[in-house]
């Protein structure tokens, strides 16, 4: 006698993000077991991540290699300057890189940090002389060579800069890593006399010994990273009379490029997983959140593998902060808009990125910049400066209730959104891969501009984002399955609002 | 006759005449030779007597005259007094050099005994702060403006002030002990003649007895050689009258003579 199929429904699938960690036992489809070169996008649904348009034309200087730094100069004037970083050199810039290194001056390395601070951008970075830059002098130059410059010595070629209470405060240097330094008043280029100072910290860190990491603001405090613990000092305003408000032990941070204030909370990478600072330490709470528990396992393993350095970018225009593995390129995007129940982020995976560096710290211009071979890109469009990406979601591995009760998948029926006219390819597998089948479909491409023009940049009358509804035959049977689907992104966006499977229950095992 | 008569006559008054000239001056030399022995003894009555003053401490004054005449004085102490005369010196004389010495170093002994006193609880002071500090995470702080942080340059300043106070009241201390010194000194040397200073004082009544003895002796000697010169001018009187007597006589006598002769 036939029996009726089951309609199961994946309303929005992965809505939650790629968990690693627990999704196995959690059999919860809203998570996702692969979410890669995906975000989630503003309905909440999983879906393919913008590319990279390119925005250089010529890159001589580059070479063949990549730009990892990038930062953009705003001064008081309104004068905006794009600055990036690679091959050794300072390049200004974004159609045409152009060569900004002082002349006698060597650079041994890209690993600049750059802030803007009272007109002028510096770029620090360890045992190079700062290097700083101002509209009314035009090009880049030595810090000592700045009109009034005082104290420059070894002494401040500090590896990190952090622009804040009216001054410039460096640390991490050759030989000395317990150290911070801060300018005179307003004046970044003086770090003797006024009201410059030190201070060293090797005798406040709460595990006798540490590292500085990385400086940050946040929230009236002058926060130290260590690289396994941070020290919270109050009253930086007047930083000799700063005091230490907590320290928190255990947790640090891996990089000075990974931290990121999203205006609540100042979000950094450490060697147990995304955390956040937030504002609860005020209170002192415990202010720590794990904001990767659900890819902690695989972040920590990507930290112990990178050899090449960090970045990371939060880009409130698009709600995500991102973490770039560049020796490996691989970076991992964590939404913002919302936390989960147990206060962590929702995270996809955007392996085989082209991108070296990110900066989104421009909020004028609301970009979020991209540097990679090719020079500087701005993260957009729907390919990687006209390649495809591939975008990929397998469900976690599902039980649907009843892990005792053999399932037969007869058809999935996805419904997605939008589409570049790829082959969509579709996947299911029984009891975690020991079977499984496929099949694939090219789903109609998304409508344009009436006449292919777009008044005013408005697509009038354009179809907008297609919908598409197709159904696929399936077969096969396990008391476990999960569905995954996958497709190149070149030109058009995707997304997954629903996966629904007609399925039949078999007997028990 | 009368011529023999006159001519005796002459003779004798001549005779006469002479003997009164001869004893006037005798009278003149017996008035020399008395007025020099007068003198002799009002020397011998009005001439110094030696004398001396025992004071009721032992102590003695003595007033001679030595074969040339020449008065001497001399003060005696008693052992006693000579005694602590002699040790009120020698305190003086210590105190004197003290005072004299350089102060300096006297100020840094006792600079030092306040900064001995002062400096525990400046080192207390010093830890607890050192210590909050390292509590509040701030005791590797330095700073262009204050050097260290600001509690560390108030504490810096106080103790600068301290010290600067402590040196400023070493030297006042120095000063004042030097003129305590001075004081000592100059009372020491005071006490000292303090016994000689009695001595003195004791002999104001021996002067006054032995002034009062030679103003009676003087008076004496001047009633005796008033006495004397008196009955030396009765004497003498007498003398003169007995020559003019004769005188007269041997005038008379040579006047009768003459007349005789030539009439």
């Amino acid at each position: 006698m036939a029996q009726e199929q089951k309609s199961i429904n994946l309303v929005a699938p992965a809505f939650k993000g790629l968990n690693t960690e627990d999704a196995v036992l959690a059999q919860d489809p809203s998570f996702a077991e692969v979410a890669n070169n995906a975000v989630i996008d503003r309905r909440g649904r999983l879906a393919a991540r913008k590319g990279i348009t390119n925005l250089t034309s010529i890159k001589t200087v580059l070479g063949s290699e990549s730009v990892v730094g990038i930062h953009v100069f705003r001064d008081s004037s309104g004068n905006t300057k794009t600055f990036s970083v690679g091959n050794n050199k300072i390049m200004s810039g974004e159609g045409t890189l152009v060569d900004e290194t002082p002349g006698a001056y060597t650079v041994s390395a890209n690993d600049w940090r750059m802030v803007n601070f009272n007109d002028s951008i510096y770029f620090f970075q360890r045992a190079q002389e700062p290097l700083v830059y101002s509209n009314s002098s035009g090009a880049v130059q030595k810090m000592s060579a700045v009109a009034g410059a005082a104290g420059v010595t070894s002494a401040i070629y500090g590896n990190e800069v952090l622009a804040a209470y009216g001054r410039l405060w460096t640390a991490d240097f050759t030989n000395d890593t317990s150290t911070v330094y801060w300018s005179d008043l307003l004046q970044g280029h003086v770090w003797t006399g006024g009201s410059s100072g030190s201070i060293d910290i090797s005798e406040a860190w709460p595990n006798g010994f540490d590292t500085i990491v990385a400086l940050a603001a946040h929230n009236d405090f002058l926060i130290i990273f260590g690289t396994q613990s941070i020290l919270v000092y109050a009253g930086a305003e007047d930083p000799t009379t700063m005091t230490l408000s907590d320290t928190i032990t255990g947790v640090g941070c891996v990089s000075r490029h990974t931290v990121q204030s999203t205006g609540s909370d100042l979000v950094f990478l450490s060697h147990s997983g995304l955390r956040s600072l937030g504002r609860t330490i005020q209170e002192k709470s415990a202010g720590i959140t794990s904001l990767s528990k659900s890819v902690t396992s695989d972040i920590i393993t990507l930290i112990d593998a990178e050899t090449d350095g960090f970045d990371s970018a939060y880009f409130p225009e698009e709600k995500f902060y991102l973490i770039l593995f560049r020796g490996q390129s691989r970076i991992y995007c964590f939404d913002t808009r919302g936390a989960l129940q147990d206060g962590s982020w929702r995270a996809t995976y955007w392996p085989d990125s082209p991108i070296k560096s990110i900066f989104a710290g421009d909020r004028i211009q609301g970009r979020m910049l991209v540097g990679f071979s090719e020079g500087i890109g701005e993260y957009g469009g729907y390919t990687d400066d006209g390649l495809a990406y591939r975008f990929r979601y397998r469900s976690p591995e599902l039980s649907l209730g009843d892990t005792s009760q053999l399932k037969f998948i007869k058809k999935i029926r996805p419904t997605l959104v939008g589409s570049s006219g790829e082959t969509i390819a579709l996947r299911w597998s029984y009891d975690f891969g020991s079977s499984y089948g496929s099949s694939s479909f090219i789903p109609p491409t998304s409508g344009v501009s009436e006449f292919g023009v777009g008044e005013f940049n408005v697509a009038e009358f354009s179809a907008g984002q297609l919908a598409v509804r197709t159904s696929i035959n399936a077969n096969g049977s396990g008391s476990t399955l999960s569905v995954s689907l996958e497709s190149d992104i070149n030109g058009a966006e995707l997304s997954i609002q629903e996966i629904n499977m007609l399925l039949l229950t078999g007997r028990s095992l | 006759m009368n011529l023999l008569g006159d001519l005796l006559g002459l003779g004798a008054g001549g005779a006469l005449t002479y003997r009164a000239y001869e004893d006037i001056g005798a009278a003149g030399d017996t008035a020399r030779q008395e007025l020099t022995n007068l003198a002799g003894t009002m020397e011998d009555k009005l001439g110094f007597k030696p004398y001396g003053i025992t004071s009721a401490t032992g102590g003695q004054f003595n007033v001679s005259q030595g074969p040339d005449g020449q008065v001497s004085t001399s003060m005696q102490l008693s052992p006693q007094e000579q005694a602590l005369y002699e040790q009120q010196l020698a305190n003086a004389g210590m105190f004197f050099d003290q005072a004299a010495m350089p102060t300096a170093q006297r100020e840094q002994e006792v600079y030092d005994r306040m900064r001995a006193a002062q400096s525990p609880e400046e080192e207390r002071q010093r830890l607890a702060l050192e210590s909050r500090l390292y509590n509040q995470g701030r005791g590797g702080v330095r700073s262009a403006m204050f050097g260290g942080t600001p509690e560390q340059l108030a504490m810096a300043k106080a103790q600068a002030e301290q010290r600067d106070k402590s040196m400023l009241a070493a030297m006042q201390f120095a000063g004042q002990e030097q003129q305590r010194q001075a004081g000592l000194g100059q009372g020491m040397l005071a006490s000292a003649y303090v016994p000689q200073a009695q001595l003195l004082a004791g002999l104001q009544p021996g002067m006054s007895a032995a002034e009062q003895a030679r103003l009676n002796q003087a008076a004496a000697a001047q009633a005796y050689g008033e006495t004397y010169t008196s009955g030396l001018d009765a004497l003498l009187q007498s003398r003169m009258s007995q020559a003019n007597l004769a005188s007269s006589l041997g005038g008379g006598l040579m006047s009768g003579a003459l007349a005789g002769l030539f009439s």
